[in-house]
């Protein structure tokens, strides 16, 4: 089969697709005004509401801190630390947001999907927060706990933070694109509300790469 | 507003309706290549003449209207066809297309032949797809290589690969 010879049937479906063209493409009245403020992809929507959640927590934690006035110190680095984490990751949405919205789609195609799959991919962008787990674990400590029962401290509240900040750390290390061949990293992103459009952009990341070698 | 700045937004608006009346074959074949249910290929075509529009301001004139058209277009249907298929609710591939289907006044062969083609593009990855309708568009090797962002030389050797894999699917439906 010739080359001519695809293009000349490609020619032919132009010609069944011209004589049922039906498109009216011509509701830009419409489409310039108020509905484009209703087009904010989904992905965007799903980051809009993190960030709500994400300002309603953040505004929880400083309403305890407040109320403590620093008088249990463990309490006050404890909850500091998981507001810190909490203001950066809702930045981060706040960012991937701004960077949706202002998605520019005529740049070329390798660029602009490999960006937006990026985006979607962006639940490793947050993988900080991991560590965050062993404040959980320190936040209700106080002196008085600790003088009254010194032996169970050491023995039971101690390891059980030192054994999160080891596993966040190792979860911190290991949650990444890189590490996606390993069983439990993608078991890990598989409980995640996200992971669907997370493996489906991880899989047309792999397909840009390939694309890209030719 | 000012008086100069509403008449150029007139005019631009003008300007954008009258090109977009000249090319619009070139939405209506892409939303054919990369979804089949009627229904939803309406969505596209206008959230492709939504992000066109949108993206007009920016257009510089640098390269041809309907290279920039290309770009839009595509970027929007491969997003589009991504959405839906994480939602495993809109391509359906081997569906029959009811504006090019078969008729009883057409040549059968012609039809036969045209219909793989159409199912063969339909099955082929987001990004090929891409460069294979521009391919049959005539879409020269270094516009190819703009539109998507890569080399004139991958253009080339991809658009082999894939060209060979169809003169294959042609020749053993031929047997």
């Amino acid at each position: 089969m010739e080359d001519t010879t695809l293009i000349n049937l490609w020619k032919q479906q132009d010609e069944k697709l011209q004589k049922n063209m039906q498109l009216n493409l011509f509701l830009l009245e419409s489409l310039q005004k108020e509905k484009a403020a209703a087009r904010l992809n989904s992905l965007a929507r799903f980051k809009g509401w993190a960030v709500f959640l994400g300002i309603a927590w953040i505004l929880f934690l400083g309403l305890l801190l407040y109320g403590n006035r620093f008088s249990n110190p463990y309490f006050s680095i404890s909850v500091s630390a998981i507001l810190v984490f909490n203001i950066a990751a809702v930045v981060v949405y706040i960012k991937h947001i701004s960077l949706i919205r202002q998605l520019d789609y005529s740049q070329n195609i390798v660029a602009t999907q490999n960006k937006l799959a990026r985006l979607q991919a962006s639940t490793f962008n947050l993988r900080f927060l991991v560590l965050q787990a062993p404040f959980y674990c320190t936040w209700f400590w106080s002196t008085d706990m600790i003088n009254a029962n010194p032996a169970l401290f050491w023995s039971v509240s101690v390891p059980i933070a030192l054994l999160f900040t080891i596993l966040a750390a190792v979860l911190y290390r290991n949650l990444t694109l890189e590490n996606m061949h390993k069983k439990w990293v993608r078991a890990l992103i598989n409980s995640t509300p996200e992971h669907t459009s997370v493996f489906k952009a991880i899989d047309f990341l792999k397909q840009i790469e390939e694309f890209k070698k030719g | 507003m000012s008086y100069f700045g509403t008449m150029d937004r007139q005019k631009n608006s003008d300007e954008f309706t009258r090109q977009l009346e000249t090319h619009k074959l070139i939405i209506y074949k892409i939303c054919h290549a990369y979804c089949s249910n009627p229904h939803d290929r309406d969505d596209l075509a206008q959230e492709i003449t939504y992000q066109l529009w949108r993206s007009y301001g920016q257009f510089s004139g640098q390269s041809l209207f309907s290279t920039w058209m290309y770009r839009v277009a595509l970027n929007v249907a491969i997003t589009f066809y991504r959405k839906a298929k994480a939602g495993d609710s809109v391509i359906q591939l081997s569906e029959p297309d009811p504006e090019t289907e078969y008729k009883p006044d057409d040549n059968a062969e012609l039809e036969a032949d045209i219909n793989t083609l159409r199912q063969f593009i339909s099955e082929l990855k987001e990004l090929d797809k891409a460069l294979m309708i521009l391919y049959l568009e005539e879409r020269s090797h270094a516009e190819i290589a703009e539109i998507l962002g890569i080399t004139e030389t991958n253009t080339a050797t991809r658009i082999s690969r894939v060209k060979d894999k169809l003169k294959q699917r042609f020749s053993q439906l031929k047997k």
